[in-house]
């Protein structure tokens, strides 16, 4: 148990410094994957094994392909080479990230299980079946878990109206054509005017 | 049986992780990604804390986590495509055009 422990909290560790370390995009999906699966690895052995399934499924499988989708539908695979504007930005947040490791490492160190009986409390669990946890989510947290239904249509249909360009109506192009043509042919003051203002903030 | 506090003191860990991600990281989508990590550091010790308790109120709640945590990635990627269509960059120093 505990030399999974370790090698799982190793490959995330490692995965995590792939992440933020990467130049390349898609290597910092893909570590990001090696750190989501073996958390789904944790979980498993935290009798936890419902959520280890659905963080294979969902997180490693749907969200990350998503992510893969985008960096490679904006072509951001490029690495950085422009200098960073802020400096010592590196040197700064590393010495920040282990302050907050360490402050973290010796709470957690300092904490004690409030159940005595620790096989006890993780009986209690029932292994983390698919079960056990739909039965607390669909008794105690009914209404967050319909609220999160709300929530995801709500997601759906947004994300579907941020990308999709405007189209004008079909019977509207006609005179949306014949109202540039007008336009062409004798600029409005303010058009011009304005014409200069994106010129000038483009330059 | 690990100790609960050894999976605490992991997440501890990714979870600064993706702190030092998000402050030196300069696109958008890395700083994205970052925020995932951020998310499953504490999804591991939500879990923890539920056998720690014998207790399934932690497991339920990085369910709903996770739920959110998807519907925030399809948004965001939204949000990211359509500023990229409009400006042709994602460095976040660039969409500076609402600093104060």
């Amino acid at each position: 148990m505990m030399l999974a422990f370790l090698m799982l909290g190793a490959l995330a560790v490692a995965g995590g410094l792939l992440t933020i370390g990467a130049r390349n995009a898609v290597h910092a999906a893909l570590g990001l994957v090696v750190t989501l699966l073996s958390v789904a690895g944790l979980f498993a052995t935290l009798s936890a094994s419902f959520l280890a399934a659905t963080q294979v499924i969902v997180y490693a499988g749907a969200i990350m392909v998503l992510f893969l989708f985008v960096i490679m539908l904006l072509s951001a695979t490029q690495p950085i080479t422009e200098r960073d504007p802020v400096p010592l930005v590196w040197v700064a947040a590393g010495i920040g990230g282990t302050l907050l490791a360490s402050a973290f490492a010796v709470l957690a160190l300092t904490y004690r299980d409030p159940v005595a009986n620790a096989a006890q409390a993780q009986a209690a669990l029932r292994g983390g079946s698919a079960g056990a946890v739909g039965e607390v989510l669909l008794t105690r947290f009914l209404l967050p878990f319909e609220a999160v239904s709300v929530l995801l249509l709500v997601a759906i249909v947004g994300s579907v109206a941020l990308v999709q360009r405007p189209t004008p109506e079909p019977d509207r192009v006609a005179e949306l054509e014949r109202v540039r043509r007008e336009r062409e042919l004798q600029p409005a003051p303010e058009l011009a005017r304005k014409g200069r203002t994106i010129k000038r903030r483009q330059a | 049986m690990v100790p609960t506090s050894y999976y605490l003191a992991l997440s501890g860990v990714l979870f600064a992780l993706g702190m030092i991600g998000i402050l030196t990281r300069r696109t958008a989508i890395m700083m994205f990604l970052s925020v995932e990590l951020m998310l499953n550091a504490a999804n591991l010790a939500l879990v923890a804390f539920a056998r720690s308790w014998g207790d399934l109120t932690g497991q339920t709640a990085v369910f709903i986590v996770m739920t959110l945590a998807a519907a925030e990635v399809a948004i965001g990627l939204a949000i990211i495509v359509a500023i990229f269509r409009k400006r042709e960059t994602t460095n976040v120093d660039q969409l500076a055009a609402l600093k104060g």
